[in-house]
């Protein structure tokens, strides 16, 4: 592919994408938090499906699940599968999550289990350990788009041009509006990377001569890809070690689960919730498929990462589909990169600059959250040109260190007897942990870090909880806001259910 | 049956996802194996969510 065919793409692209963030404002600029942050709590379902799909995936399906399905066969799917069933958790914890930010105004996850456990320290120190785990997989986004780019034009597009330009769009879609510019702008994303992702899929297997042919292939000439553990990459203990703190996602991710917060409706959330599952099940089938197509028609290739790449570049794939399709990979990680700045900007200014300056204004607040945007971008920027090997493992482990805060907030819906200690004794010490064990080789007794994340964190949530005074009143208020706003329709169906 | 105790279906459906193809599909090297396992796993997780959400309303 030249660079001036590429450069034209992204141009037309910008252009496109800058226009509908335009759209997206409203007369007038948000003065609050929740305004700029949350759309206001009055996001459609539609926007919201698409953008909660966009932020979800990243560049990590089409490069990263495709390589990993043409490395370890059939496992990718099952490992997605699982991920995805988490997703559920929306539908269980969706609806607390809510109405308790409706009720107290919550703006962030942190916010709310600091509110919910009487201990502000909470909120501050989730703020702190989201950010050591998810600047770093920002930057890992970034430097798969630098390298895609520098790639596919045999280095007329630097690397460092990639990183930059991809960083530059971030805050551009993240000033516009907020989250509303963002949200808008995912939407495009999420068809483009849907749209060009199928249509690549349905030629490749054509070309192969269809999907009997290919699942023909595979058996006689790759069996060991149907099934677990296969070629031996997906034993059960890696299997588990992969899914167990991807399962937990739309929990543990503050950038899915502060969306919680912004449907307009409970139905909105539905809409949200049942499109993301349509969207990310299409999805996920046609990364696997672009890995099993790449095992049957490049077999052989000595990095896995590169299938997507090589088929991308083959001649089933005509040269303008695989410039939409490189303009989408790149469109799928802004997506990811522009949710996690803005829900970092939001937890920096409201988790922890709030909480050591009590008293401070919402308008100072958001002030602070805008300036702390382009910071985290930077951070995000300057890691990715640094290419630390420290960077790619904080960001391997981002999935089993964002777990910590899974426990405490499980409990805080479900558990009256759960502590500030309790969650305080979690978060820190299941990040601590997780880092260390990183460090030393991701082992111990033989089990992987994705495991035993989830575990010390439930030991330490649970064990320190038993220690200490549990906050009775906050949680009884808690229950009861939730209660009173979920009355109709949710709460009504428990009870006749309950007197039934 | 209150409509979210369904999510208990979800659980059921992953804890399977781990045990039937580390079982009883090690050897089946065909489509019709854990490729179809899982996909029909996907697609009952959507329906089980369609179900559970159901009493989600307004615009």
């Amino acid at each position: 592919m030249t660079a001036s065919l590429i450069w034209w793409s992204v141009a037309i692209y910008l252009i496109i994408a800058t226009l509908i963030a335009w759209l997206s404002r409203q007369k007038k600029p948000a003065a609050r938090m929740s305004g700029y942050f949350l759309g206001n709590r009055q996001m459609s379902g539609l926007v919201s499906a698409l953008s909660y799909s966009a932020t979800t995936y990243s560049a990590f399906m089409m490069v990263g699940l495709a390589g990993l399905t043409y490395a370890g066969g059939v496992g990718a799917l099952g490992f997605e599968i699982i991920y995805f069933a988490g997703v559920s958790l929306v539908a269980v914890f969706g609806p607390r999550f809510w109405a308790l930010g409706k009720r107290f105004g919550f703006v962030t996850p942190g916010e709310m289990l600091g509110y919910r456990y009487a201990n502000r320290r909470v909120a501050m120190v989730i703020a702190v350990s989201n950010c050591i785990f998810l600047i770093p997989y920002a930057a890992v986004q970034l430097t798969g788009v630098g390298y895609l780019l520098q790639g596919t034009t045999d280095g007329a597009i630097s690397y460092n041009v990639g990183i930059l330009l991809a960083t530059a769009i971030a805050i551009l879609f993240s000033y516009i509006a907020g989250i509303r510019s963002v949200m808008w702008t995912d939407s495009l994303q999420a068809i483009m990377m849907m749209l060009a992702s199928t249509l690549v899929v349905f030629l490749v297997v054509q070309g192969l001569g269809g999907f009997p042919a290919l699942f023909d292939r595979l058996a006689a000439e790759q069996p060991q890809a149907l099934t677990v553990p296969g070629s031996g990459l997906f034993s059960l203990t890696t299997f588990l070690g992969l899914t167990l703190p991807w399962f937990f996602f739309s929990l543990s991710n503050p950038q899915v689960s502060q969306r919680l917060f912004m449907p307009a409706s409970l139905g909105a959330m539905r809409r949200m919730l049942l499109g993301f599952l349509i969207f990310g099940f299409i999805y996920t089938l046609v990364s696997v498929l672009w890995g099993f197509s790449a095992l049957v028609a490049f077999p052989g290739l000595e990095n896995a990462d590169l299938a997507a790449p090589r088929l991308l570049g083959s001649d089933y794939v005509p040269h303008w589909l695989g410039v939409i399709v490189l303009i989408a990979i790149m469109a799928a990680a802004v997506s990811t990169i522009d949710s996690i700045m803005l829900t970092l900007s939001s937890m920096l200014s409201r988790d922890l600059y709030a909480n050591l300056k009590p008293g401070v204004s919402e308008r100072r607040q958001l002030r602070v959250g805008k300036i702390v945007v382009p910071l985290i971008a930077l951070l995000a920027l300057g890691f990715a040109q640094l290419q630390l090997d420290l960077i790619a493992v904080l960001s391997v482990a981002a999935s089993s260190g964002l777990v910590a805060v899974v426990p405490a907030m499980i409990g805080a819906f479900y558990w009256k007897g759960g502590t500030g200690a309790g969650a305080l004794a979690s978060v820190i010490g299941t990040t601590l942990f997780v880092l260390a064990l990183y460090a030393t080789g991701n082992a111990l007794l033989g089990l992987p870090a994705g495991i035993w994340g989830i575990i010390v964190a439930s030991v330490l949530f649970v064990g320190i909880s038993l220690m200490t005074k549990a906050p009775g009143e906050r949680a009884e208020e808690c229950q009861a806001a939730m209660d009173e706003v979920l009355e109709k329709p949710v709460g009504r169906a428990a009870r006749s259910d309950e007197d039934g | 049956m209150p409509r979210s105790k369904w999510i208990w279906g979800v659980w059921s459906l992953v804890l399977l996802s781990y045990l039937i193809p580390y079982t009883l599909l090690t050897r089946v090297q065909a489509w019709y194996g854990s490729f179809l396992f899982w996909t029909l796993v996907g697609l009952a997780v959507i329906a089980l969510n369609v179900v559970i959400t159901k009493d989600f309303k307004g615009k």
